[in-house]
């Protein structure tokens, strides 16, 4: 089954979505920040399908992790959701409008975004 | 038999929840092709079909080179390499520099299906960043097709639709489930024009 990293740089949200997705039996990563994040894909990426952005975080934020996905070439085999309080993208997310396939804002219904987390999932695995 | 009548949705963040919502909605004999631009990653593409079949009555396939439009059939523009073009009747994907950022390019799809359709499409814009398919869809309404786009409430992101309703085309603003039943209203209104 498919693996979800989920980037925050909220120990809170970090751990309610790992305890969200563990309950479900979803296979989950968290990474603290851009940076982690990178590292963690370029260790075990091949085993990561699934990406839960958060926008604003220091030093990367979401959209530079965007940008540094698509510039590895990383984006054709990654979905990427954001995962934002922030209601409107803004200007830094000009030019990456084809490789966010969801956005899902903060506060989230824990139920709504599990399933449409399964629902990923089950593309992701149904594209191997 | 030949589809004799478009139409044509764009999609990008967020779009599946809306795709998924219009296709359950619409009936197997909608007497029109339905031709769709998603932004994605291409290897989703194929299990993206495989999901909109479970909820449509119309099947769903992945847009190819060469395919007769026909009606009554859901075309998916495969993500990545190539834009998608309607041709005197039939699919076609080509190369070409990004639009808007994006390709397949919605405004690239829509441009091509109302200058070969003209009055007899329905255009609708659902949620996603950015601003591909304005230009689409101005060029539909335009040519006197219907235009619609999702509203604010029911959008992940309302950047494509709000940049779709400013260049003032757009006939209907309206929230994702209730946009199969519009589309059928305008297709009902054209049947005999």
């Amino acid at each position: 089954m498919a693996r979800v990293m989920a980037v925050d740089d909220d120990p809170r949200i970090r751990e309610v979505l790992e305890m969200l997705f563990k309950m479900e039996g979803i296979d989950v990563t968290v990474a603290s920040g851009g940076e982690e994040a990178l590292e963690i894909l370029e260790r075990e990426g091949d085993d990561i399908d699934l990406l839960i952005l958060d926008i604003m975080m220091p030093r990367m934020d979401g959209w530079d992790v965007v940008r540094a996905l698509r510039d590895r070439g990383w984006t054709n085999r990654l979905l990427i959701t954001m995962l934002t309080a922030k209601g409107d993208p803004g200007d830094k997310a000009i030019g990456l409008d084809e490789y966010v396939f969801d956005y899902i804002t903060k506060p989230f219904d824990p139920e709504e975004l599990v399933n449409r987390v399964k629902d990923f999932l089950e593309i992701v695995d149904a594209a191997k | 038999m030949q589809a004799e009548r478009v139409i044509a949705i764009g999609a990008s963040t967020g779009g599946l929840v809306a795709l998924k919502e219009i296709l359950s909605q619409l009936p197997d004999n909608i007497g029109a092709a339905v031709i769709i631009v998603q932004h994605m990653p291409s290897f989703i593409a194929r299990s993206i079909v495989t999901t909109l079949n479970e909820i449509s009555k119309l099947p769903v396939k992945l847009a190819e080179d060469g395919d007769i439009l026909e009606e009554n059939t859901v075309y998916l523009a495969p993500g990545g390499e190539r834009h998608v073009v309607v041709e005197n009747g039939r699919i076609r994907l080509v190369d070409g520099d990004k639009v808007n950022f994006c390709r397949p390019s919605v405004d690239v799809m829509m441009e091509s299906i109302a200058r070969e359709f003209g009055p007899r499409v329905v255009g609708a814009i659902l949620t996603g960043m950015g601003h591909d398919g304005a230009r689409g869809i101005a060029a539909i309404k335009e040519r006197g097709g219907v235009t619609i786009a999702q509203d604010k409430v029911t959008s992940a992101v309302f950047g494509m639709p709000k940049a779709a309703i400013e260049t003032g085309k757009v006939d209907h603003v309206m929230p994702s489930y209730r946009i199969a039943s519009a589309i059928m209203d305008a297709l009902g209104g054209q049947r005999y024009t």
